[in-house]
């Protein structure tokens, strides 16, 4: 019985860290009809802004919260420097961010000397329940990331914001003709979801410490789960990324974990082949 | 104007002379001999380590080591009475690269010798173009998991005798019996795991969990599981990052440490303590040729950190799981053969380093097991205590590598 709560909540913590992981990835791709490859990056950046706080003195938490907005803002710039000429030519866009990504990667792995680095949890430690322990940060991060989701959902959903960004996505035309700033509103939404890798960057560097391939380790498993959930809305991302992290986790308590690693793959090629619209289709929230 | 020129092409002169290095190429580095012999050319030592790539830190130390060893050869008066020539190409991490890389060391630069290559890949992918189609001396410097026996190739690194034998013993007295054994999946952990199973049976302990990782995995909670429901005494790691720091993570929030158990791992050394926070891995215990900690004991370790650290500051750190003791130690053997041999043709290098010996290395004295290409050395087993290592056991006198 014991055993077993302590297996739910281990797999749950890592489903919730790829749900962190992929809510930028897939308010991207849904919204803005892009792959972006250099959102492994942008995670990266997250967590070296983190460690860098930590480094200098700063209490962790500060470099926490400085990360997302330092990593929205200069999503922000590279969009309109960069990948606002990709929107014509999504193949070419895929390129043009893996090439950003990886521009983004050697410079970090370059100040970071190629180390691993460690950075301390602002709330460490374990939760005993009896004889079981549970991860205090791991505990942190699901609860961060409930919140989070909730505040995306409502946001998209509930705001103006959220719905110039939605009619932007389903017809700029009309959207431009209505008074919307689509150029302003794929800035917002691509900062946005760069933000959204920051947060993910910050909160999860105390797990898995700093290392410059922080970010590529998770990419695949990212776009897997977008594919998986379905691109053109918000809530289908954010499912895939449940279930390709929830599988992660809970098959090596099953298998080999080598064989565990491909299965996960598999399952999503055999399911995107049955349904290749994804778990939840259509535009929307 | 004409002044202007005259400065500038002594400027060049001065900086060319000065930042001793010349690339010769994409990855590619010359230190020139610091003197021209009329009556011969200098002696041509190759490096071939990944100066770029996930393992650069390893790479760069390594390079940094030959560079400070090779200096102080050419300061005593060189070797035979010529001077020593570095020639170093980087390996990139990348076996296809590296081929590249070390064939240009061996067909335009023509060195005299080639140190090197820091995971047993590269050191496959290298050997063929150095050994067998390059008729070169080939030395590797890294620890590793054995059964590396080709004619004319070296090995100065630790074995899995020479980091079992009298590890594994030290651990069963001071952990427990019960032993997990949580793997890479590669060849290295493979290898090692058989011996050092071997080893536990024989001094009565058991293995009760041996399983293999995928080589990024991350998340390691059934595997924490596992180990704690089994009531393990001695977790023998050989997950390398980036699963490394995660793993030790999930076993000290599970409470292994609390609950009195023992973390064990060859490969770490003063460059790894900072994967995880001091706590986490409190009382993990290693066992390896050198570790900083004995500069406070032995003179002539505490001279050559002194050296390095006072040639290279910073990240790059004289470390034996990053190759840089075994790089040292290769060098210095290669240097005691050549001065037997008297020449540098390959034939008679290789016969005189099948017996090479050093008085004075990184850890202690070393010589080659003639016949075998593998090298005694002393071994040392430390345990980390707020984020640094104590000595707390080591071997007697050399320990035999038993390879070959």
């Amino acid at each position: 019985m014991a055993n077993a709560f302590v297996a739910a909540f281990e797999i749950l913590s890592f489903g919730a860290i790829i749900v962190l992981i992929v809510l930028g990835l897939g308010i991207i791709a849904s919204m803005m009809g892009i792959f972006n490859f250099a959102q492994g990056e942008f995670v990266l950046l997250g967590a070296y802004i983190t460690y860098v706080a930590y480094a200098n003195g700063l209490p962790i938490w500060a470099g926490m919260i400085a990360a997302p907005f330092l990593v929205g803002a200069l999503g922000f710039v590279l969009e309109a420097l960069i990948i606002r000429r990709f929107y014509a030519a999504p193949i070419v866009a895929m390129l043009g961010t893996y090439a950003l990504g990886l521009i983004i990667r050697e410079s970090v792995r370059g100040l970071i000397g190629g180390f691993y680095l460690t950075v301390p949890e602002p709330i460490g430690g374990s939760i005993d329940i009896g004889t079981m322990h549970i991860s205090a940060w791991r505990f942190t991060i699901i609860v961060i990331t409930l919140l989070v989701m909730a505040g995306c959902y409502l946001l998209l959903s509930r705001t103006s914001f959220g719905l110039r960004m939605r009619a932007t996505l389903e017809n700029p035309s009309l959207a431009r003709a209505s008074g919307i700033s689509t150029p302003l509103m794929y800035g917002a939404t691509f900062a946005f979801g760069s933000a959204l890798a920051g947060l993910a960057g910050a909160l999860i560097v105390p797990v898995f410490s700093l290392y410059a391939d922080l970010g590529i380790r998770f990419l695949i498993q990212g776009f897997v789960a977008v594919m998986v959930g379905g691109v053109g809305s918000f809530i289908g991302p954010v499912a895939g990324a449940g279930v390709i992290g929830t599988l992660s986790a809970a098959l090596p308590w099953l298998m080999a974990p080598v064989v565990a690693d491909v299965l996960v793959f598999v399952l999503a090629i055999a399911f995107i082949k049955l349904r290749p619209q994804g778990l939840i289709a259509g535009k929307g929230v | 104007m004409l002044d202007r020129q005259l400065s500038r092409r002594r400027f060049l002169s001065n900086f060319a002379f000065a930042s001793g290095a010349v690339a010769t190429g994409v990855g590619s580095w010359v230190i020139p001999a610091p003197w021209a012999n009329a009556a011969e050319a200098p002696i041509k030592v190759g490096i071939a380590t990944d100066l770029t790539g996930p393992i650069a830190y390893a790479g760069n130390a390594d390079a940094n080591v030959a560079k400070m060893v090779i200096k102080e050869i050419n300061a005593s008066g060189g070797l035979l009475g010529r001077p020593l020539e570095l020639y170093i190409e980087d390996t990139a991490s990348n076996e296809s690269v590296a081929v590249g890389n070390v064939r240009k060391l061996i067909q335009r630069d023509k060195v005299d010798m080639v140190l090197g290559g820091i995971t047993s890949s590269m050191r496959n992918a290298i050997k063929d173009p150095i050994v067998a189609r390059g008729k070169t001396l080939y030395i590797y410097p890294q620890l590793y998991e054995g059964k590396e026996c080709t004619p004319y190739l070296f090995c100065t690194g630790p074995t899995p005798a020479q980091q079992c034998d009298e590890f594994i013993p030290w651990l069963i007295k001071n952990g427990g019996k019960k032993f997990a054994l949580p793997s890479a999946n590669y060849v290295w952990p493979h290898t090692l795991n058989v011996y050092a199973r071997k080893v536990i049976e024989a001094n009565g302990g058991e293995v009760v969990f041996e399983e293999y990782y995928p080589l990024d995995q991350i998340d390691f909670s059934s595997t924490v599981n596992r180990i704690i429901s089994n009531k393990v005494d001695v977790v023998f790691n050989t997950v390398i990052p980036p699963g490394v720091g995660p793993f030790f993570k999930q076993l000290y929030e599970a409470g292994f440490l609390k609950n009195g158990g023992r973390l064990a791992c060859v490969y770490y050394d003063e460059n790894t303590l900072n994967i995880n926070q001091a706590n986490e891995i409190e009382g993990l215990a290693s066992c390896l040729d050198y570790f900083k900690v004995l500069t406070k004991e032995n003179p002539f370790d505490a001279k050559i950190q002194a050296a390095y650290e006072k040639d290279f500051p910073g990240n790059f750190l004289f470390a034996a799981g990053s190759a840089a003791t075994g790089t040292y130690r290769g060098l210095k053997l290669w240097e005691a053969a050549v001065k037997e041999a008297g020449k540098i043709d390959r034939e008679s290098v290789a016969a005189a380093l099948d017996h090479a010996k050093i008085a004075e290395g990184p850890g202690g004295p070393a010589e080659m097991v003639p016949g075998k290409r593998h090298c005694k050395m002393k071994m040392y087993t430390a345990v980390a205590k707020g984020g640094n290592y104590e000595i707390v056991a080591r071997s007697e006198g050399l320990v035999d590598p038993k390879e070959c």
